[in-house]
């Protein structure tokens, strides 16, 4: 589950490095508030009852 | 196009007219429009003498003979410039046409030019910064967006540069535009029409479909495209109907579910008025109306954002390590933010997707189509980054989208249609959803619906 942390530029930096980008401080500053609005919406989703349900990946198969 | 098809076929109008035609309103009116990235004036002037002289020859034709088309332009169409609107795409041409490209060609229709659309597909209000915004023909006064991100679809079919159009929908962009710019746009089933040879925005969220005037054009577009191919595995094998067939103007009987929390309910005052009116004038037809509501869609807006996030991103990696600065900022802004959803996090977007096309299935058990808006609100003026929707103030994008990108976490099919003006001469588009492949039914349904009302005849004045 992700912990609530306060979304820093620089946090930003690394993560993005993490996933294989070297942004600037500078592009992804502009960011910030839409990550952390993502990051909010995947906390509910951790915390969501999915049960048993198998992902989709694609859809019917016929 | 169905109506052209015929004037065709019997030889009333000649394809190098009806080419000709469209080529010239094009010329006037798409400095102001901005419908179109590419126009095929001379192969298509081509192409429709070839067709006339088929026609006089006597030689077999196809459904759609002789009568223009034009696609977003993120369809691979050989030797023609496929931009996705993009400055990184502007000068690749492909070798070969896409499967439905080529399958439209099969079918006789005659390709005009390729439509402006929001760049990569990544974005709901139809904007390009490379090719200019296109503007929504319904609105003389302000600088109203289009939709998208199939805007330039929409625009050229509401303003008659076009009969018909292909579009994409990842998470709205059929039904979008055409909910803007009032027209017929359908969304089919996940499977149903093939992807080969289309830029993708997000693969297991992309849906290829028709935009054109009516429920009857849709259906001959979609008759033509329609089917298993070998290049796009996830196509169905499952045989491809006569939709035409099915457009009896028959509903009584049919059980029509509407969508009221979430949908109908936070529309504003004139979108809701319009599709109670809607739900009435079914009902009136003998279609049998209930009320229902879907208990699955707080993951949607998360869930479809990590999904595309990560997909889009995956597709765009390269260039988002080289070249971002070609990007338009809104969409370069928009894939940045797929580096930070875990693989965990897509998967359980994966997840909260089968749970809610496991609900519409249920819902979908008991009846054969569902209702809603196709957008809560008409078309806002260009900039506008705020709007209120019944359940308080939102973000325009999240509004555009937020009655449409549900089906495409489901997989549902939808179509959108006109039904209704505001008073200030805005659109309103109602969207039929269907159970999975019978898109058949959700034709029969919006088709009937164009047969009791006019307003999917109406035309802009600006245009």
């Amino acid at each position: 589950m992700l912990a609530r942390m306060e979304i820093s530029v620089d946090l930003l930096k690394r993560a993005a490095a993490l996933a294989g980008f070297d942004w600037s401080e500078a592009e992804l500053e502009p960011i910030g508030p839409a990550v952390e609005r993502l990051l909010e919406g995947l906390r509910r989703l951790d915390e969501a009852d999915l049960g048993d349900a198998e992902p989709t990946t694609q859809y019917r198969m016929l | 196009m169905a109506d052209l098809s015929r004037m065709i076929a019997t030889k009333q109008v000649s394809p190098v007219e009806v080419v000709r035609a469209h080529l010239d309103r094009i010329a006037a009116l798409d400095g102001t429009l901005r419908a179109f990235i590419t126009v095929c004036a001379d192969a298509a002037l081509e192409s429709a003498r070839a067709a006339e002289a088929d026609l006089m020859a006597g030689r077999a034709v196809g459904p759609l003979h002789g009568v223009p088309w034009a696609p977003k332009d993120l369809y691979s169409t050989k030797g023609v410039r496929t931009t996705g609107g993009s400055k990184i795409l502007a000068e690749s041409v492909p070798a070969a046409d896409a499967t439905v490209v080529a399958r439209l060609a099969k079918a006789g229709a005659i390709l005009l030019g390729k439509l402006n659309m929001h760049e990569f597909a990544y974005g709901p209000e139809g904007l390009n910064a490379h090719y200019g915004d296109a503007r929504n023909p319904w609105s003389a006064d302000a600088h109203r967006v289009a939709g998208g991100s199939s805007s330039g679809s929409g625009v050229a079919v509401a303003a008659g540069l076009a009969p018909g159009s292909l579009g994409s929908d990842t998470g709205g962009s059929i039904r979008i535009p055409a909910s803007l710019c009032g027209i017929t746009g359908l969304k089919p089933t996940y499977g149903r029409a093939s992807r080969a040879g289309v830029l993708p925005l997000a693969w297991s969220m992309d849906h290829v479909g028709p935009m054109a005037r009516s429920a009857r054009d849709c259906a001959l577009m979609l008759g033509a495209i329609a089917g298993y191919d070998p290049a796009d595995r996830t196509t169905s094998v499952l045989p491809v109907p006569d939709y035409g067939a099915a457009l009896t103007g028959d509903v009584k009987g049919l059980r029509v579910g509407l969508l009221r929390a979430h949908f109908t309910d936070v529309a504003t005052p004139e979108v809701k008025a319009a599709i109670a009116a809607a739900a009435k004038q079914l009902e009136a037809a003998g279609a049998v109306v209930d009320e229902v509501n879907l208990t699955q869609l707080a993951h949607v807006a998360t869930g479809s954002a990590a999904i595309v996030g990560s997909e889009a991103l995956a597709y765009h990696a390269a260039w988002m390590r080289t070249r971002p600065q070609d990007y338009q900022p809104d969409v370069r802004e928009r894939l940045r933010l797929g580096a930070f959803v875990t693989g965990v996090h897509y998967v359980r977007s994966q997840q909260a997707r089968a749970l809610l096309a496991r609900e519409v299935d249920e819902v979908m058990a008991r009846r054969d189509v569902l209702l809603a808006p196709a957008t809560p609100l008409v078309a806002p003026v260009l900039g506008e980054r705020e709007t209120t929707l019944g359940d308080g103030p939102s973000d325009v994008r999240a509004a555009l989208l937020r009655c449409t990108r549900p089906f495409n976490f489901s997989g549902h099919p939808a179509c959108a249609t006109p039904c209704g003006f505001t008073q200030g001469g805005l659109p309103i588009g109602m969207q039929i959803v269907g159970r999975p492949f019978d898109e058949a039914t959700v034709l029969r349904v919006v088709d009937a619906y164009q047969r009791i009302t006019d307003w999917h005849t109406r035309r802009p004045a600006a245009a």
